[in-house]
């Protein structure tokens, strides 16, 4: 049986998280003082292929479009899904690129510069940054893959070579509708935001534990599996990537006006009785509103 | 289903020790832990011995991990002095019982159980995997079930399919669920335990060093007993770590039912008597008070560089007192030299004082809160520490050895862990796993072992060195009865007939005598009051409140209460009000019931409910343990 063969899209990220993030004064996002992580979709992408890797012992290749720092983003994929290739897309004439453009770049690597044929292709549901929640599907669309979106859990039939996949629909007023579609070999998975692996026997749970500790040694020298491409290198295109191959033109971009507060905080100090009796009396009285039984 | 040769449930040091064996003899097993890591449900005082009986082969730590685990696995410090304190009050009567700790030992290290287990972890992973198995965590063991026909034992979890194998270890420590399961034992009741407390606290490896006046790569041990206690059979413990302290104390148990108090104010006690509390003294950043008047905003800025500075102060500080961490930071580049890391801190102090208010005063500073109970092996051990395929190690097989201050479990369950891994690697090359072949065979190896024979019999010569140790002692602070004894056992020939004659009248019916509050509490007491000297304090340490204590300490909370009450109503039930660590039960209207999220898995109420593990991943994750 032919070992799978994946590839997963990712996306360096301002890092959201408390302490890394900086605004400036009029509320939108400081990019030179906010550090840089690997995108959670992107990250919930590389867990979704590290489940096949797991499981099938499928081999993996990571790669990200972006500027040079972005190899952190594949460091940091490959720390999670045990990636056997890096792959970085970076040449200034990328920059600007709208999704559209970075979806021929990403194509142009997987089809061209990844060894073999592809069986599954991941990416991220959306990124936290920009909408730019179309790449999968686009990417999907010059692969000439199924797409299949909103996966939250799938197999594959290695002999049938079919993935099984559980996807979430939205539906007008029907929550949680899961629709369960087989489709043959090779696909496009779209990873929803609540995809779970979930490893059930205790030989998957053994794979886990070793690939997830191969993981972490390959990303302490992640360089080893890193190969940055230029465009030349690469050998897309010109027209079709970068600001020359994005169609989108971004006419105005309207700040979401802030909403009137409607509570009003009041900073209170732990340690002072009065501060504390002031709390007691305000929880009493909001609770003073229900039945307690 | 999936079919492996042999299941370990549980991955405490027996367990590890288990597959550590196995493995290296190229049979497959798996271990399964319910922590989400192997280490974080483990605790312990604890000293790992490695010991050369006179008579009769132990297998060590070092017998196992290889003769470079003093060199790679992560010990705090080789104990070389071991202490004895009887305490009243502000007095404290001292005695040197190092040599009953170098009493046929290799050594003693003190060890934080987190990081040794998860280092114990990934030697034996390393060596399971080239056969096939490896560890599991996450993994809560729920039921084990036999066809006897097919030959078949399978093994139920919480979390993944069901599994078959030909032999099972039960290593899941001394509230052991596979006990139950199996029938293999009733669960361990009051007489047969103790309760142990233990507070981890921080103090920088140079202040160590130069308070106990010892070498940054020795160690100090010290035991206390008397009014500490609060009338109690036990005793506290004080262990240099590395950065750290292990202060707790360990009580019988039944001795708390009859006289219920908090674990936490037994803790107290031992932290507010002088002598401890100099040994744990520190300097302590306290905040300033913030300026009421300022704008809401500034306040809440001064608040976060508080917080911010007094954390790098304490990395800082940490790195500055520690002659190691100096040398690595150095290497590391992270500092250029320590000229720079001490002006850094200077620095820092100022901006602190100057900016901030902040100012610094004698205290210590507590990390983390646990409890755990011990079996006591005199009382509990199983005779026949098997049922059908199943062979149980360590704590689940209530093997722990209390000898005076000796507690024993760590090295006691590795030793089993290795026995019962070579019986079950005979038992598969013969693939005969009947309970003459395999149960029987192990029972002999256990019974062979010396720490069997420690659980059992009174050893003549351990006692002489606690006889040489009292020669200071004034005989009339013993009863009659005491100092009798003591005077019999006093002259070499006499001994040796009177531990014969009491080992064959039998060791337990003599416990009651030696493990009395005469020994733990009285005669110390008076020892302390007549020939102790006077400890002051020059400090009032800040003892945290027990809510402070849980705040600090991570849980996964499971929804699902893993502890069911049976009888509501119970006298023990409503003992457990007050001997639960972490006050998870409360009494209404003389129903008892429980709030299950505080729970540190401890077992202290386990004899009177419907006791389980939580699932895998859920409860405590200790850090330190
Ligand atoms: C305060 C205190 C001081 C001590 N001092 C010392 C000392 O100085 N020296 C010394 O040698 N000993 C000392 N001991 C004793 C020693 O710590 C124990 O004997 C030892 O840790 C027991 O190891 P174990 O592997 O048998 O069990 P444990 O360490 O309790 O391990 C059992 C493991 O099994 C897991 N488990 C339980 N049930 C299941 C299930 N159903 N499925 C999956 N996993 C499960 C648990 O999560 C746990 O990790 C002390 C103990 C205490 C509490
Ligand atoms: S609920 Fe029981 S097991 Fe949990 S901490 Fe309290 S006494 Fe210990």
């Amino acid at each position: 049986m032919e070992p799978l063969n994946l590839a997963v899209i990712v996306k360096l990220e301002p890092d959201f998280s408390e302490g890394n993030v900086s605004y400036k004064p009029d509320g939108t996002l400081n990019r030179n003082e906010t550090k840089s992580t690997l995108g959670p979709h992107s990250g919930i992408a590389a867990k979704a292929a590290f489940y096949a890797k797991v499981k099938y012992g499928a081999k993996i290749s990571v790669c990200s479009m972006g500027p040079p720092f972005a190899e952190l983003a594949l460091e940091q994929a490959q720390q999670t899904c045990d990636a056997d290739v890096l792959h970085l897309y970076s040449d200034r004439i990328f920059a600007g690129a709208d999704t559209l453009a970075t979806a021929e770049t990403l194509r142009t690597g997987i089809t061209d510069k990844m060894q073999g044929k592809m069986d599954i292709v991941f990416s991220g549901h959306r990124a936290s940054d920009g909408e730019t929640g179309q790449t999968g599907p686009q990417t999907a669309w010059k692969l000439g893959f199924t797409f299949l979106g909103n996966v939250i859990s799938y197999d594959v039939n290695l002999e049938k070579r079919t993935v099984v996949a559980k996807c979430l629909l939205t539906l007008n007023g029907v929550p949680n509708v899961i629709e369960e579609i087989e489709a043959p070999l090779p696909v496009f998975i779209s990873i929803d935001p609540s995809y779970k692996s979930n490893y059930t026997t205790v030989s998957q749970r053994i794979a886990f534990e070793k690939y997830q500790k191969e993981a972490y040694e390959r990303a302490k020298n992640y360089k080893q599996y890193l190969k940055v491409f230029n465009i030349d290198e690469l050998g897309v295109d010109k027209a079709l990537v970068g600001l020359a191959g994005s169609p989108t033109i971004v006419y105005q971009v309207e700040r979401i006006p802030k909403g009137k507060a409607t509570r009003q905080a009041e900073v209170l100090d732990g340690s002072n009785p009065e501060h504390i009796r002031k709390a007691v009396a305000k929880m009493k009285e909001a609770l003073s509103a229900m039945v307690i039984k | 289903m999936e079919k492996y040769d042999v299941a370990i449930i549980g991955g405490g040091s027996a367990g590890l020790a288990a597959l550590k064996q196995l493995s290296t003899l190229g049979k497959q097993a798996v271990l399964l832990e319910a922590g989400e890591k192997v280490g974080v449900k483990n605790i312990s005082g604890g000293i790992l011995y490695s010991k050369k009986p006179n008579k009769g082969k132990v297998y060590n730590v070092e017998d196992i991990y290889g003769q470079n685990f003093v060199n790679e696995a992560p010990l705090q410090r080789k104990i070389t002095q071991y202490l004895l304190h009887a305490t009243s009050k502000d007095k404290v009567f001292s005695m040197d019982l190092t040599a009953a700790h170098e009493y046929q030992s290799n050594f003693g290290y003190s060890v934080l159980m987190n990081e040794l287990n998860a280092w114990f972890a990934q030697s034996a992973d390393e060596s399971a995997q080239k056969s096939g198995g490896g560890i599991v965590p996450g993994v809560h063991v729920n039921d084990i079930s036999w066809d006897a026909e097919k030959e078949r034992t399978t093994i139920q979890t919480d979390e993944i399919d069901e599994f078959q194998v030909k032999a099972v270890i039960a290593a899941d420590g001394v509230n052991s669920e596979v006990a139950q399961i199996t029938n293999a034992r009733p669960k361990f009741s009051a007489t047969q335990l103790y309760q142990g407390v233990k507070a981890v606290v921080k103090l920088p490896e140079n202040v160590i060093n130069d308070t106990f006046a010892i070498r940054a790569d020795s160690g100090a041990a010290h035991l206390f007993a008397g009014d500490i206690t609060l009338n109690h059979l036990g005793g506290g413990f004080l262990y240099t770590n590395r950065d750290t302290l292990s202060v707790g104390a360990v009580y019988h148990f039944d001795s708390l039912l009859d006289n219920p108090t908090e674990p936490n104010t037994l803790l107290d006690a031992l932290l507010k008597n002088p002598m401890i509390t100099e040994l744990i003294k520190d300097e302590v950043p306290v905040k300033g008070e913030i300026d009421k008047t300022l704008e809401k905003e500034k306040q809440m800025q001064i608040r976060f560089a508080v917080i911010k500075l007094i954390k790098t102060w304490y990395e800082i500080r940490d790195v500055h007192l520690s002659s190691s961490r100096t040398k690595e930071m150095i290497k590391t580049g992270k500092f250029n030299s320590e000229d720079e890391i001490k002006s850094k801190l200077s620095e820092l102090r100022e901006k602190m004082s100057s900016e901030y208010g902040i100012t610094f005063k004698t205290d210590y500073v507590e990390d983390e809160y646990g409890a755990k109970l011990i079996p006591d092996g005199k009382r509990c051990r199983m005779k026949k520490p098997y049922k059908n395929n199943v062979l149980f190690v360590g704590d689940a097989a209530g093997r722990g050895i209390f000898v005076g201050p000796r507690i024993e479990g760590l090295n006691v369950g590795i030793d089993d862990g290795v026995r019962a891994a070579n019986a079950i690697a005979r038992a598969l090359e013969k693939n005969n796993f009947s309970q003459g072949y395999l149960g029987e065979y192990y029972t002999k190896s256990i019974e062979e072992s010396p720490y069997t024979k420690d659980m059992k019999e009174i050893d003549k010569e351990y006692l002489k060195i606690f006889i040489d140790a009292t020669k200071d002692v004034p005989k009339d602070v013993l009863s009659a009865k005491h100092s009798m004894v003591l005077k019999l056992m006093s002259s070499g020939a006499i001994r040796s007939m009177a531990a014969k004659f009491v080992n064959v009248l039998g060791y337990e019916r003599l416990l009651p005598v030696i493990e009395s509050e005469e020994s733990y509490v009285k005669v110390p007491i008076q020892l302390a009051e007549r020939k102790g000297k006077t400890v002051s304090s020059s400090y009032t340490p800040s003892i945290p409140l027990l809510a402070d204590r849980i705040a600090k300490l991570n849980y996964n909370d499971d929804k699902v209460s893993h502890i069911k009450v049976l009888t509501s109503d119970n006298d023990f039930m409503r003992k457990l009000v007050t001997l639960c660590p972490t006050k998870c039960y409360s009494e209404e209207k003389g129903k008892v019931t429980i709030q299950h999220e505080g729970c540190i898995e401890c077992g202290t109420c386990s004899e009177q409910t419907d006791w389980k593990h939580p699932r895998g991943e859920k409860g405590i994750n200790y850090r330190y343990g």
